[in-house]
């Protein structure tokens, strides 16, 4: 029998994603060998220290720009970039995770199997949540970083599946309102197994077409065959409407409403900015090394997609009472935003995108970690009415949220105004003038129900049981910071972050 | 028409056919009982196109594993097998849908090949699979059991009511002994539940929002 040869592997490169999976296989270990009352000491620490120290090997790879493991990864400028916002969002998501000073015992249930309702599980709700939560979030973020350096449609498939199973997981973990919690998690997995089966079909199909898997292969393939080939179409399609459900983008939205409302907040947090982080990746590495050259038929039909998610999740939005619910019809159309610069299809566009992304992920994570802290005897208060006066009870909370609600509402001086004019002029600069326009009527309708929630919390009346605003612990408050400070500066000084993206805006391959 | 077509002519009218009795049988045992045959039908295509590894893989896993997995679940959730008034839904609109996705992605994948000829390629050997595999393949390979992993320790999770919790956790009523995590007490098979279980929930909150 002839010897097996690996193929070469640039190890320095793939490091932090080594290490994101490291830090998520020790912490089973942890699991199954630390005793029980020590676990969640173990955990936090442990996955927060794999996170910083991923970040620390990108800083240190940040130059390179290789494909390895046999053409599998491109370890290129987005990659890199992408994989940076991702373990800074990660580690404001951890943060959030591991708060247990809010709740006690934290957001997650100590017995996910418990029937809700029952004695024991009354019982259980004073026990501390389940640790397991820490391995799946840190094998949920490598699958992300994975998804974002993917080179061929295989690992690609793959990286897919790495991070949605863990998020499944983790949305039927919530310690109150564990019906809600488990059907939202049952909803996702569900439509993201059909839409996981889309992504294979197409990949299947465009394997067909081209008789390759790798993106450059494709694309040499397309630019041989011209537009006449019903395959690669119908491949696009449905790769497409795979990539498409992960983004939350109209009309494969659907789920994700319940979903944000269902998950624990903290994991809502995470799906809005990382899962939409990684998502825009993999669809920003197909559609700009995969289908560039194609015959640009198909860009009509995802400018549709990208107005109509525009529209229908900013006037969804304005009908919406639950804070959640805002929130998440809020991120449908911020997806619709993050499209544009996608469609620019151009370097300026990339590199809009990436800041969007990541200026977009803080605030959210921000503002989803404040309403982890308004609480009444049930837990969270999600509904609108219960915030009510939510401004002479707590000044500091209900000012902070105000500038959250107002970057998303895209006022100057914030990160929502400046990565709205990165993809709107890179959307400009490609000639797609129609997406920028409808993206302005959009944000104006947007802005309603973000002042609205404003308007409620300073000019209304606070009603007799109106929710108290619990004071946050050391990780809840540094998540907090970093997100109100990410969130101003990124609006005042956009400057170092946005020449970061410009820098590394350039795919290879 | 050579033989090797006129076999694959039939085992795929026999996957198809068993795929349709798949999901319209009213049966759920019966609906799993004819998945065998569908997968069986689909291993037996694999084995024509001289994919020989893959067959006897779909075979195991396919047909081995997962129908026995399905069956088991059946079985130990004592979840109802016959057909449901709260489950079954009129059925012309997911066949109007079925048969319009299934009926468009047929045509155009004819249209698409029309009598190109596709030149078979070489045996897939188990040999040929495992050098593609640990050569081109090994990155990805490798992150798969990543993913076995997460849900292996997401099914303990999910799963055991007696992790997290020591002695408490191990009563006695009737909703713990359930093994699979997902409860039914949302509507469907709620007579499995005792009502007095139903009606104290301190945070029921439903399904609607």
């Amino acid at each position: 029998m002839e010897e097996l040869h690996l193929p070469p592997i640039d190890y320095a490169a793939i490091a932090p994603l080594l290490l994101v999976f490291g830090a998520g296989c020790v912490g089973v270990l942890v699991e199954a060998f630390v005793p029980r009352a020590w676990r969640y000491r173990v955990q936090v620490p442990l996955l927060l220290a794999g996170l910083v120290a991923a970040l620390i090997a990108l800083i240190s790879v940040a130059d390179k720009r290789v494909s390895t493991a046999g053409g599998a990864l491109a370890i290129d400028g987005p990659a890199l970039f992408l994989q940076g916002g991702l373990v800074a969002l990660g580690i404001v998501s951890v943060l959030l995770i591991a708060e247990r000073r809010v709740e006690r015992g934290g957001a997650f249930v100590a017995q996910a199997s418990v029937v809700a309702g029952t004695d024991s599980d009354r019982r259980q709700s004073s026990q501390p949540g389940a640790t397991e939560v820490y391995p799946l979030t840190a094998f949920a973020l490598g699958g992300m970083m994975l998804f974002c350096a993917a080179n061929d449609l295989v690992t690609m498939f793959v990286a897919l599946e790495v991070f949605s199973l863990p998020l499944y997981l983790l949305c039927a973990l919530a310690r109150r309102r564990r019906l809600l919690s488990q059907e939202a998690s049952v909803k996702y997995f569900l439509l993201g197994a059909f839409s996981s089966a889309f992504f294979l079909y197409g990949v299947a199909l465009l394997y067909g077409f081209a008789g390759t898997m790798s993106f450059t292969g494709l694309r040499e393939a397309a630019a041989e065959a011209g537009s006449e080939d019903t395959l690669l179409f119908l491949g696009i399609a449905m790769l497409s409407v795979g990539l498409l459900f992960k983004a939350a983008m109209v009309p494969f939205h659907v789920w994700t409403p319940d979903v944000y409302q269902g998950a624990p907040t903290p994991v809502t947090g995470m799906m809005a900015a990382c899962t939409k982080l990684a998502a825009f990746g993999g669809i920003l590495r197909v559609f700009t090394v995969g289908f560039a050259d194609i015959n640009l038929d198909w860009e009509p039909i995802l400018i549709a997609v990208a107005i109509a998610t525009m529209l229908v999740g900013a006037v969804m939005a304005v009908t919406q009472t639950d804070i959640k619910r805002l929130l998440a019809y809020s991120s449908i159309a911020n997806a619709g935003y993050v499209f544009t610069g996608v469609l620019a299809l151009s370097e300026e566009g990339v590199a809009g995108t990436m800041f969007y992304l990541v200026a977009y992920g803080f605030t959210v994570l921000a503002a989803f970690a404040v309403v982890t802290l308004v609480r009444d005897a049930d837990g969270e208060a999600t509904h609108l009415s219960r915030w009510a006066g939510l401004g002479r009870r707590s000044p500091l909370f209900a000012g902070l949220f105000t500038v959250l609600m107002l970057a998303f509402a895209g006022i100057p001086l914030t990160s929502g105004f400046t990565s709205k004019f990165a993809v709107f002029s890179a959307a400009l600069g490609a000639d797609q003038v129609t997406l920028v326009i409808v993206g302005l009527i959009s944000s104006a309708v947007l802005a309603f129900p973000y002042l609205r929630v404003v308007v409620l919390m300073y000019l209304s009346e606070p009603a007799e049981d109106t929710p108290t605003v619990s004071l946050p612990g050391v990780f809840t408050s540094l998540a907090l910071v970093i997100g109100l400070v990410a969130t101003i500066g990124l609006g005042v000084v956009p400057g170092p972050v946005l020449e970061l993206a410009e820098q590394a805006s350039s795919f290879i391959g | 028409m050579t033989i090797a077509d006129v076999l694959l002519l039939c085992l795929g009218a026999v996957a198809t056919g068993a795929a349709l009795l798949v999901v319209t049988t009213r049966h759920l045992v019966r609906a799993g009982l004819w998945l065998v045959v569908a997968l069986g039908a689909l291993a037996g295509c694999y084995l024509v196109l001289t994919a020989e590894l893959i067959a006897w893989v779909q075979v195991l896993i396919y047909v081995g594993a997962v129908v026995v997995l399905l069956l088991f679940a059946m079985m130990l959730t004592r979840a109802p097998i016959g057909p449901s008034e709260d489950l079954d839904r009129t059925r012309w609109p997911g066949a109007l849908v079925g048969s319009g996705v299934g009926g468009g992605l047929a045509a155009l994948l004819i249209h698409a090949y029309r009598w190109s000829q596709v030149e078979t390629p070489e045996a897939g050997t188990a040999e040929r699979i495992g050098t593609e595999i640990f050569r081109a393949w090994v990155l990805p390979f490798e992150v798969l059991s990543v993913l076995l992993l997460a849900a292996l320790v997401g099914a303990i999770v999910i799963s055991r009511p007696d992790i997290g919790a020591g002695h408490q956790g191990r009563t006695t009523s009737h909703g713990d002994r359930r093994p699979i995590g997902i409860n039914s007490d949302n509507g469907a098979g709620g007579e499995e539940t005792p009502a007095a279980h139903r009606s104290d929930h301190p945070d029921r909150d439903g399904g609607e929002p």
